[in-house]
């Protein structure tokens, strides 16, 4: 016989209690996998939305001094890891010439739209892409609102040439999948067609870079900035780092976060049960230590079983949390309406899992087998485990201190950008971890004042209870361990998220509070001289309909300021309607006090690219002129992801001729938005406008919006039921341990009704206690993702109180606790009154 | 040399004391105080005194389960005190052997195993654990329960399996704290007479401590005990019944 021969022989003894331990490894290891999955799923899923909002990722090549340059300058970019493709883009405004006599002036950009279409960068509606020297495309809601189809012919004026070439639409391009480049370009030309039509060999305005989607930008921006000449740069644009990267920065941190807790989680859950499991042994160990078993032997016959029922039970959470990750993965794919998102089983994940749950039994016994081994010899082989030290450990005093220092020292250090954002996810953890280790101290008086709102007729049930959860503090710090983590994660993600959401949804709310989007094809050039007549023409018309409340008109056009690009917005608010901008540092009277004096107001993101600062004068160019123009504040705005410069419309036009309402917000008198469809579309039909309904744009707002919040949920209501395994087990454990008090209770008189309410009362406590600190660790986890956030999004967002999320989660909590209950209450009525007052 | 010092020493016990701290409060509980005791080869010495009067603390710090507050304890000429844990362990492992009043065996070994424990500790290979285990078995006279668990045994016959265990080492000295503390008359006398035979045949120290004075009686020399000292150490056997039966 050699040692593990005894622990076989246990094994067989008692297997309830080995396969317990595997099975809390096997839970733990299972949350870890699922979470990971279903966060990976998540962040595809994300990812996914992202490009659906911003397009194709982009890296833009183009003149320093701005200006076309010569293609030839530019070296070969193909073969730089990440790039799809190089496209080299013209845009110019052309006119068309319709058969009826109509005119229209459009945008007009020139690709090698062949190449684009075999690469899948470019899809068509209809037809074929245009080659040859009398073909185009059309964008398909220009084509409609013109009247258009595919072999439809119109005449095309080129510069120098007396008569207007004929030319056939060869295909209609699908609408959003040219937005990548087109820059509200409708109409697309063989590149080379352009280039004759306006006389400029060789000169591109432009060579836009995609991405592939799993390359980084900036590292990709940065391989291209290497090999260009000192006279091109390479740049991010301004439009690429949309509201929904935004959203999804704070949603991924949410991930890295629960990800992170998780496995904290893991610890906490695998670290009480073999704590248990080498506690019950207490009187074996100390047996064996008599006749002479060393520390070591007991801590290598500990860690060993540990290793293998760690391994074990990480095999079975592997398979068991790869089994719950599909159907998360697809209710988060069904949240995000990401088509067919399904997950990736890496191959390395079992074994990943194995050794997972193998390292975490193993770090998880060495306490205990600490424990077994530290105890006093005679205090070990005693009946009863002695009782809890008096007074707050100083090992939690100082792990308390020591773990928030670390938080704080990190959290700074993101703060100050001297670490990246996601660097806050360990630094989170270690105060989590902080939290929990106050639960020794903050436990007893926290489960006592509990105890005062135990009604009088449960007094004895309260008492043993109360009892019971402070004479095991250690285990009792695990096991509300495992709560605080899921309350905390439920409360401050909870809140981190919902606030990004309702930073977002706020401004769309001010943003666009109209019901329909009248514009412009084309609008973001300001190429359109005429078009201005024509707006004011629109304006008056759609004015005069009846139920319309107001109509706002709205100037865009793109510039560049301090050597970046951004998008001017001009914009007159009415007196009467709040401002669709939030002031930072500054009030809203103080931001209309500015904008009415001529000056104008910068996006955050904007500011923090270029570093302009409230109070700056900038030199801004647009249309090839640059003009002067003072930053009177900072604001939040997502247009463009907030790289945009705001100013009201007269300004636009005294400072960059900026004439034109490209864009129409018509409000309905309420509930007669629909009314105004058919008008609308009519009036848009006659002026080659293209009419979006607010609501479609809402409808996806908030389709992301909802899916990033469900899939958040659905991966903490995991958190819950695994922490409420882990109540479950310490309440069995302590059931057990109190077999013979329990027995004795019952042989002087204890109902059954009295040991079951005493059972739950105590998982009651434990649940309470755990979801108030985890409720304190939550909001302050919220101010810690929101903190970290800043650095990208330029600005703070406010962290507001949100009883429903707090509520939520407590409840859930209680609940869960209660449920808990259920098993170890049936094994105390259970436990056979004889046996388990002989028990030894 | 302290008067009850003998040449021949096994173990040998100087100026003992242990005061256990109580927590907070009060100076602590001084359970034993000053107590000189030397042990011969082959001696059978019974401890007796009442509940509360320091008699097993006595016994756990000459059998290295607690170490004293003061003094020292020599066990053949081996400073316990000098010794780290582990080397305490070692020794207790292979010079000691303990029986308590209860919990003795580990539920999940069968008899045999449960024998074979400290040779099993101390890494002996299977084939001289089960040998030496069958050979302490027999001594006691339990061989034809080996493969039994100890649940599926009497009081008695757990003892006697104790017993077994404690011998298994050959240890120098037997420690045994109310080893019929538990058990009914005619399994108290099985027991007493197996430690007597174990004296009397293999030469076996045996240190015992005991309530009943009918057990003591058996012993070679009896130390009586209260409040933590030792008050006096007469001869056991039949010299104490002589003395006990002089009166009458
Ligand atoms: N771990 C301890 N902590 C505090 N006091 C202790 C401890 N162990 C024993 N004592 C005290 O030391 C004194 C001697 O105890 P000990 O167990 O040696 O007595 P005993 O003679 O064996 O009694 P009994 O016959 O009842 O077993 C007693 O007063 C006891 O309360
Ligand atoms: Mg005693």
């Amino acid at each position: 016989m050699r040692l593990w021969h005894l622990l076989l022989r246990q094994w067989r003894n008692r297997p309830g209690r080995a396969l317990a331990t595997a099975a809390s490894v096997a839970v733990a290891v299972a949350a870890v996998v699922a979470t990971w999955i279903s966060a990976d799923a998540s962040r595809a899923g994300y990812g996914r939305i992202a490009e659906a909002l911003d397009g194709i990722p982009v890296v833009d090549v183009s003149a320093r001094g701005g200006g076309r340059f010569v293609i030839d300058e530019l070296p070969p970019l193909a073969d730089v890891p990440g790039v799809r493709a190089a496209v080299p883009l013209i845009y110019r405004p052309a006119r068309l010439l319709l058969d009826d006599g109509r005119r229209i002036t459009q945008l007009a950009v020139g690709v090698d739209a062949v190449s684009l279409v075999r690469l899948g960068l470019l899809e068509l509606e209809a037809g074929e892409p245009c080659r040859d020297v009398d073909e185009l495309l059309l964008d398909a809601a220009l084509a409609r609102s013109l009247g258009l189809g595919v072999g439809d012919e119109l005449l095309v004026p080129a510069r120098r040439r007396l008569i207007p070439r004929r030319m056939r639409v060869s295909g209609l391009v699908k609408p959003g999948s040219a937005g990548w480049f087109a820059e509200g370009a409708d109409v697309v030309f063989d590149i080379q067609v352009l280039e004759a039509m306006s006389l400029a060999t060789a000169l591109v305005d432009r060579v836009r870079v995609a991405v592939a989607a799993d390359a980084s930008r900036p590292k990709v921006q940065q391989a291209i900035a290497a090999r260009l000449p000192t006279n091109l740069v390479a740049e991010i644009p301004a439009g690429q780092a949309s509201m929904a990267e935004d959203v999804l920065h704070s949603a991924n941190l949410g991930l890295d976060f629960v990800t992170g807790l998780t496995v904290a989680m893991a610890f906490f859950i695998v670290g009480n049960a073999m704590l248990m499991n080498v506690t019950e042994r207490r009187r074996g160990f100390s047996l064996l230590r008599l006749l002479g078993a060393t520390a070591r032997q007991i801590r290598r016959f500990v860690t060993t079983e540990a290793a293998i029922l760690g391994a074990a039970g990480g095999l079975v959470g592997a398979a068991a949390g790869l089994a719950a990750a599909g159907p998360i993965s697809a209710g988060i794919a069904r949240a995000l309406q990401a088509p067919a998102l399904g997950f990736a089983v890496q191959p390395w994940i079992l074994p990943a899992a194995v050794l997972l749950g193998f390292l975490v039994a193993v770090a998880a016994a060495w306490w205990p087998a600490r424990e077994a081994t530290a105890i006093d010899l005679l205090e070990g082989l005693a009946a009863a485990p002695a009782p809890p030290p008096q007074g707050v450990p100083l090992t939690f005093i100082l792990a308390v201190v020591g773990f928030a220092l670390i938080a704080l020292v990190n959290q700074a250090l993101v703060i100050l950008e001297v670490l990246p954002p996601r660097m806050t996810v360990p630094g989170g953890i270690t105060l989590l971890l902080a939290f929990v280790a106050t639960t020794p101290i903050l436990l007893p008086p926290i489960v006592r004042v509990l105890g005062w709102f135990v009604p009088r007729s449960l007094r004895i049930e309260g008492m043993l209870a109360t009892e019971q959860i402070l004479r095991q503090p250690v285990r009792t710090a695990l096991t509300t361990g495992v709560l605080i983590v899921a309350v905390s994660n439920g409360i401050g993600l909870g809140h981190a998220i919902r606030d990004n959401v309702d930073d977002v949804l706020g401004w769309y709310g001010r943003m666009m509070r109209a019901d329909w989007v009248l514009s412009h094809a084309g609008m973001l050039q300001g190429v359109a001289e005429a078009q201005s007549l024509d707006s004011k023409e629109v304006e008056k018309e759609v004015r005069a309909l009846p139920g319309v409340a107001s109509v706002e008109g709205l100037g865009v056009t793109t510039g560049r300021v301090a050597g970046g690009a951004c998008v001017i917005v001009a914009r007159d608010v009415p007196a009467d309607q709040p401002l669709p901008l939030l002031p930072v540092d500054a009030t809203e009277a103080e931001l209309r006090a500015a904008l009415d004096r001529g000056d104008a107001v910068a996006g955050t993101v904007l500011a923090r690219r270029t570093g302009i600062k409230a109070g700056d004068e900038v030199s801004v160019e647009v249309f090839g002129r640059t003009v002067p123009v003072k930053i009177a504040a900072l604001v939040v705005d997502y247009t463009s992801g907030g790289a945009s410069l705001h100013v009201r419309r007269e300004t636009a036009r005294s400072l960059f001729g900026l004439r034109s309402a490209d864009i129409l917000l018509v409000t309905a008198e309420p509930g007669r938005s629909e009314e105004l469809r058919e008008p609308l579309e009519r009036i848009v039909a006659d002026h080659t406008m293209i009419l979006r309904s607010f609501g479609e744009v809402q409808r996806f707002v908030d389709r992301i919006v909802g899916g990033v919040v469900n899939s958040l949920w659905a991966i903490l209501g995991l958190g819950f039921v695994v922490g409420s395994l882990g109540v479950a087990n310490t309440v069995t454990m302590n059931v057990l341990e109190k077999k013979r008090t329990l027995g004795l209770l019952r042989a002087v008189g204890m109902t059954r009704g009295q040991v079951t309410r005493m059972v739950v009362l105590e998982s009651l406590l434990l649940g309470a206690a755990g979801g108030l600190i985890g409720l304190a660790a939550g909001l302050v986890t919220a101010v810690f993702i929101q903190l970290a956030s800043q650095p990208l999004l330029g600005h703070p967002i406010n962290v507001t109180f949100r009883p429903g999320v707090v509520l939520t989660n407590l409840a859930a909590a209680i609940a869960v606790t209660t449920l808990a209950a259920w098993l170890p209450a049936r094994r105390a009525v259970r436990l056979d009154l004889l046996e388990s007052i002989s028990a030894e | 040399m302290p008067p009850n010092f003998l040449p021949s020493s096994i173990v040998r016990a100087e100026g003992l004391e242990k005061t256990f701290a109580t927590a907070g409060v009060g100076p602590g509980v001084p359970a034993v105080q000053a107590v000189d005791l030397d042990v011969a080869r082959g001696e059978f010495v019974a401890i007796t005194g009442a509940s509360g009067s320091g008699k097993s603390t006595l016994l756990h710090m000459l059998g290295g389960i607690t170490r004293p507050s003061a003094g020292r304890v020599l066990l053949e000429d081996t400073d316990l005190a000098a010794l780290d844990d582990d080397g305490l362990a070692a020794i207790r492992r292979r010079r000691i052997g303990f029986v308590f009043q209860r919990y003795n065996l580990l539920p999940e070994l069968s008899l045999e195993e449960n024998v074979a424990l400290p040779l099993v500790l101390d890494g002996a290979t299977a084939a001289t654990c089960s040998e030496a285990a069958r050979e302490a078995l027999a001594a006691v006279g339990m061989s034809h329960r080996a493969a039994h668990r100890p649940d599926a045994l009497s009081g008695g016959e757990q003892q006697r399996g104790a017993i077994a265990r404690a011998l298994v080492t050959s240890p120098a000295i037997l420690l045994a704290d109310e080893p019929t503390g538990a058990l009914d008359s005619v399994n108290s006398a099985n027991v007493l007479a197996l430690l007597q035979s174990l004296v009397r045949d293999r030469g076996q120290t045996v240190i015992l401590v005991t309530h009943d004075p009918g057990i003591a009686a058996a012993a070679g020399r009896i130390v009586r005990m209260r409040d933590g000292r030792i008050v006096e150490i007469v001869p056991g056997g039949s010299a104490a019944c002589a003395t006990e039966a002089a009166p009458r």
